[in-house]
């Protein structure tokens, strides 16, 4: 196998740099746009609802610890 | 459990996820489920996350591993009948630029996924080589290869090479 054409075949030929320097004009012109866009909603408002849900299980868990002790005393009699 | 800023740490990437997910699947629909499916998954596993790193990164690769588990048969079927994101989202700029970022966008869906998404991570979300290969679960050798490829398919596909002189070419230099 020819491995110098090979690896000709795989590796493009190096592009005119004012092209490259074009090409990546437009694509943060292109990401830009879509970085900018407005975003839903929904996705604060989920990120809101986890936190919500975690802040209950934790308030939830504090008190369970807090009433472990009279839970005890009361067991015992 | 997540940190106390966590939260709001998440909520500052979501403009980035967003674009990455959009130009991962062509799709605007398919993006959404995907960063909702992302944010869930990073609350979830918090943890997980290394303080000091970075958290785009971090999202970025879950986001992608979602997409190739789960999703990339899905665009295929629906990137077409999804009105394109282009079109569904507003273009700054004037009549003339809108074309230029058109043309650039339908020549980006033609390169391969593999190089799409390595040109979106490096040439447009900032992340360095060692993040890029790092999310892709490749070396930085064919990173860098990747990227090389792309571009030299880009410049082939709106005529940049050899001086000429096309109608792409002059929208393309106007838009810069």
């Amino acid at each position: 196998m020819d491995v110098t054409r090979a690896n000709k075949a795989e590796e493009p030929d190096t592009p005119d740099p004012k092209a490259v320097e074009a090409i990546g004009r437009a694509l943060a012109a292109h990401y830009a746009a879509l970085v900018q866009a407005p975003v839903p909603d929904k996705f604060a408002e989920l990120l809101a609802r986890l936190e919500a849900e975690l802040l209950t299980r934790l308030e939830i868990e504090e008190r369970e610890r807090d009433l472990a002790p009279q839970r005890r005393r009361d067991a015992l009699g | 459990m997540p940190s106390a800023s966590f939260k709001d740490d998440l909520l500052a990437e979501i403009k980035n996820l967003r674009a990455f997910a959009i130009s991962l699947s062509g799709s605007v629909t398919l993006a959404d489920d995907l960063v909702q499916e992302s944010l869930l998954r990073a609350w979830s596993n918090s943890e997980k996350f290394q303080p000091g790193t970075s958290l785009r990164a971090w999202l970025f690769t879950i986001l992608r591993n979602i997409y190739y588990s789960n999703y990339r048969k899905r665009a295929r079927e629906v990137q077409d009948s999804d009105g394109f994101y282009a079109r569904r989202l507003t273009v700054p700029g004037d009549q003339e630029s809108h074309l230029d970022l058109e043309d650039f966008r339908q020549a980006m869906t033609m390169l391969p996924p593999e190089q799409r998404e390595v040109l979106t991570l490096i040439g447009a979300s900032g992340l360095s080589y060692e993040e890029a290969a790092t999310i892709c679960e490749v070396g930085i050798g064919t990173i860098k290869s990747r990227l090389s490829r792309a571009r030299s398919k880009l410049v082939e596909l709106l005529a940049l090479e050899g001086g000429s002189d096309t109608p792409v070419e002059r929208k393309i230099r106007r838009a810069g």
